[in-house]
């Protein structure tokens, strides 16, 4: 064992502290301890370190500087092109049902600057922007963007890192389990399975499952974010879709690799059905799932409105969606640029991770 | 090498295990139910901040933490006031100027006793042009303040308020109801020491001194607030020793919620649920003080001419609308809603569409002079869609009219009625003191929320000078049913259509919720079972 450990590669050590550190903050949460900062900051590091070193060992740290530096460039344009946005919306933030008198909207103008010609305005925005500070929420009053991100980020991150999780563990193998059984009755009932998952609207499913698990059996919170408990129905409404989808992906990739000369050559060479799927079969068809995943987790991690409203989720996604209603510019600003962020990043690790999966993928 | 890196890297992750915070698991932050009343809130409170807020979910946090000089008093036909922070209060100079006496061994949640100047440092705040408050115009009636909040007077000394000993003395430009203002949280008294220690961060936990029957304990942003009896309350100490107010933004779930025994209270429901819900015993309804009613844009044909609106506005039949709702409302044809003082159920045009046709005639529309296009618009929500298509339907078929419905956003639909409203839109009102001065003077010629475009100099000398008989009622509610009669008959810049209904459902186990006019929920006589 220890002599297995020690030939292990630095990248490696990295990708199992990185799987320990996690696994800990996964138990920790469903324990219903709270999930202390330094593990949160020690899985940034691993997992910023342990791509840093993979990268650097696939010779592709010029490519991830090349990257990272595309990405800043799109974020700027974000960042203009949301500020434009917004300033061209009818309606401002101060409007209100009771309309004020010209006096008092002047006061609350100058108060958040609204008073200084536009080119100003946007001269602060990008200095706020990259110092990171994006400003004081209007609606919120006192709470700035940072507060507002940092507090309703985590019940989004939770709930999308489950539900991420829960559709690959149910996708991958179900996909797997339809296409080994290809044109049998499993694979049509797996796929019709996999169809009503990606038709069903989540808002349905979601109150199908509060009048199933809450009302009629009431062995589950209807709403709320407390205990782990309170996580499963919105976990499962979450990832049902990405569940399906994946599934739906898996079943083709894997009937188009089970054809491929190479797979031929592993069962000539008598390797059992089980070690030809999951090490040959497998491998070589989760290609598409990776490039899907990259956006699957942006879009999963910054929140879902319709779930967070149906299960009274703490998250950030409502927040996106009142913040234009409310026309709160700092704190859509800073939504949208943290939303580009985790899009731009996480498929940066998806392009990583298809060299891994498929060494004939070079990244330069 | 690598492998102690591992192992130190595990030992790390593990060693967080045992200095680990358990969390909270019986929920309800382990407050004992039957001493817990848990009430939903459909938004995060904007703020908590006296002088700043300006929405009602905050506002129903602040009138269980904080209290005013006065506060309203329901026991009367008529919303009266009682005293608070001042035990009385008297007028001179025919109410130009108002003298409150300040209750005395009042303390502050922290234990700092309660000072006459408190009060006036609140109103000094919200008239400070740098706090931009929202609700500055509230006490634009003292002398100077609006000078004051405007910036042109520096000097708040030279405002028409001053403290000798425990009176609080103010000097009004006009005369009118003064004390009714007092009863909302803008005029509330604030520390200044506090809000300067802190900032905006006052209003965290911790940080938030208060005078009112409960005390802010904890605000988890975005999931709920706890406020627990504040044991040196001057008054009567609250029933119940805890409230959460758990914040649920989707009404379903707030019901499955309530369904679930997991929350006790809901002031607001949705309005399609409700021909089910009113079966419910725990179902409760009651009128508030609000009008809802659709405006002219007099400055556009054809709603230009007055022949037109009299025609449409006797074309629609209240009724018909309220009946659809079904929400209990009451129907209102004058301009001061059901249960206030100047409410008048005999003014305004009813519903005749034999006279309606008249009027339409003699407008000149027919047959041959078929009617042009017009505009119906609501801000967007499912109810003044229904209120919209109803209008649309009846118009039809009284007159033939084919009008044409447009929704928009909400702030869109605001700009809109600043710049060019549509012939006929839809907008509310909710009372900010039971007083009808607040109603009819969104109505004046130079009011913000006057969107019909519509001028009568006789009804503004009307409306500013039936203020000013605060103490002599039986004139006053002449210059107001002479208003009314100008507003709702003569002129007709505006259509109302009803006085809306508050829908609660409230368990079983709470006793004593408040139902009010003025929709506000004090909490502190709530018991539980």
């Amino acid at each position: 064992m220890i002599e297995k450990i020690k030939d292990l590669s630095i990248g490696n050590v990295f990708a199992l502290a990185f799987g320990a550190t996690a696994l800990s903050a996964v138990f920790l949460n469903l324990t219903n301890y709270e999930v202390p900062g330094g593990l949160i900051w020690a899985l940034a590091f691993e997992l910023f370190f342990g791509l840093g070193i993979y990268a650097y060992q696939n010779n592709s740290i010029i490519y991830c500087l090349k990257r990272i530096g595309e990405a800043l460039v799109t974020l700027f344009v974000i960042a203009t092109a949301t500020f434009i946005l917004l300033r061209v919306m009818p309606g401002g933030p101060f409007d209100a049902d009771k309309a004020l008198p010209p006096q008092i909207k002047a006061n609350i103008e100058k108060k958040y600057g609204f008073d200084k010609p536009l080119s100003v305005q946007y001269i602060n925005y990008i200095k706020g922007v990259v110092t990171l500070d994006f400003g004081e929420s209007y609606k919120y009053i006192g709470r700035s963007v940072g507060d507002i991100i940092s507090e309703s980020f985590p019940a989004s991150f939770t709930l999308g890192i489950y539900a991420f999780l829960l559709s690959f563990l149910i996708g991958v193998p179900l996909g797997l389990f339809a296409a080994a059984r290809h044109n049998t009755f499993w694979d049509n009932f797996a796929m019709t399975v996999s169809i009503s998952g990606v038709a069903l609207p989540n808002f349905l499913f979601g109150a199908l499952l509060i009048l199933i698990f809450s009302i009629k059996l009431n062995i589950l919170p209807p709403a709320m974010w407390e205990t782990p408990a309170h996580y499963i129905l919105p976990v499962i409404t979450l990832g049902i879709r990405p569940a399906a989808f994946i599934a739906r992906l898996t079943r083709s990739t894997v009937l188009d690799v089970i054809g491929s000369d190479f797979i031929r050559t592993a069962k000539a060479k008598g390797l059992s059905q089980g070690a030809v799927m999951y090490k040959h079969v497998l491998k070589n068809s989760l290609i598409p799932v990776l490039t899907y995943s990259g956006p699957l987790l942006a879009g999963i991690l910054s929140g879902s409105f319709v779930i967070e409203m149906l299960f009274a989720v703490p998250g950030i996604g409502k927040h996106l969606i009142q913040g234009v209603t409310n026309r709160d510019y700092p704190l859509i600003l800073g939504l949208t640029l943290l939303y580009s962020v985790l899009l731009v990043f996480s498929n940066l690790i998806v392009d990583l991770l298809y060299s891994f999966f498929d060494p004939r993928i070079r990244l330069a | 090498m690598r492998f102690l890196f591992l192992l130190f890297i595990c030992i790390f992750s593990l060693s967080f295990q045992t200095g680990c915070k358990k969390k909270n698991s019986k929920g309800d932050y382990g407050l004992a139910l039957n001493d817990t009343l848990r009430v939903r809130i459909a938004t995060e409170p904007p703020s908590l901040d006296m002088q700043k807020m300006s929405d009602n979910t905050s506002s129903y946090i602040a009138e269980n933490i904080m209290d005013g000089l006065v506060v309203f008093d329901f026991k009367s036909a008529e919303v009266g006031l009682a005293p608070a922070l001042a035990t009385e209060w008297k007028s001179s100079n025919q109410a130009k100027n108002w003298e409150f006496k300040i209750r005395e061994g009042v303390k502050w949640s922290d234990g700092q006793p309660f000072e006459p100047q408190h009060v006036v440092d609140g109103w000094e705040r919200l008239l400070n042009p740098n706090t931009a408050s929202n609700y500055s115009y509230f006490l634009y009636n003292i002398k100077n303040a609006k000078a004051y909040n405007e910036g042109k007077l520096k000097d708040f000394s030279q405002v028409g308020v001053k403290v000798e000993g425990n009176l609080i003395k103010v000097e009004l430009d006009g005369a009118m109801p003064f004390p009714f203002l007092l009863t909302h949280q803008s005029t509330f008294p604030v520390r200044k020491d506090i809000i300067s220690k802190f900032g905006d961060k006052w209003t965290e936990p911790g940080n938030i001194v208060t005078l009112g029957e409960y005390n802010l304990k904890k605000w988890e942003h975005d999931r709920a607030l706890v406020v627990e009896r504040n044991p040196l309350y001057w008054g009567k100490p609250s029933k119940t020793k805890n409230v959460i107010f758990y914040i649920i933004q989707e009404d379903q779930t707030a019901i499955n919620l309530f369904d679930a025994g997991k929350i006790d209270f809901l002031r607001t429901l949705p309005s399609k649920e409700l021909s089910h819900l009113r079966k419910r015993p725990e179902f409760v309804s009651y009128p508030y003080l609000s009008i809802t009613y659709y405006g002219f844009n007099t400055k556009r044909a054809p709603t230009d001419n007055l022949l037109v609106r009299k025609a449409l506005v006797h074309a629609i039949d209240r009724t018909k609308i309220t009946t659809m709702l079904q929400g209990g409302q009451r129907p209102l044809s004058g301009w001061a809603p059901y249960g206030m003082f100047g409410h008048n159920p005999n003014v305004g045009l009813a519903f005749d569409p034999v006279r309606a046709k008249k009027y339409f005639q003699e407008a000149g529309y027919g047959e041959s002079n078929p009617f042009p296009k017009m505009e119906i618009s609501y801000n967007t929500n499912e109810d003044n869609k229904r209120i919209a298509e109803n209008i649309q339907a009846q118009l039809r078929e009284n007159l033939g009219i084919q009008a044409e419905i447009k929704n928009e956003e909400w702030k869109v639909y605001l700009e809109t009625l600043k710049v060019n409203p549509s012939h006929f839109f839809r907008m509310g009102w909710v009372g900010d003191y039971p007083d009808p001065h607040n109603f009819f003077d969104i109505m004046l010629s130079y009011a913000d929320n006057n969107h019909t475009g519509w001028e009568n100099l006789e009804y503004d000398k009307l409306i500013e000078q039936a203020v000013t008989f605060v103490e002599d009622k039986a004139k006053r509610l002449e210059m107001y049913n002479k208003a009314h009669k100008i507003l709702v008959e003569e002129d007709v810049p505006v259509f109302p259509i009803f006085t809306a209904v508050a829908h609660n459902l409230v368990s079983p186990r709470v006793v004593g919720m408040p139902k009010n006019v003025m929709f506000i929920f004090p909490l502190k006589n709530v018991s539980l079972q």
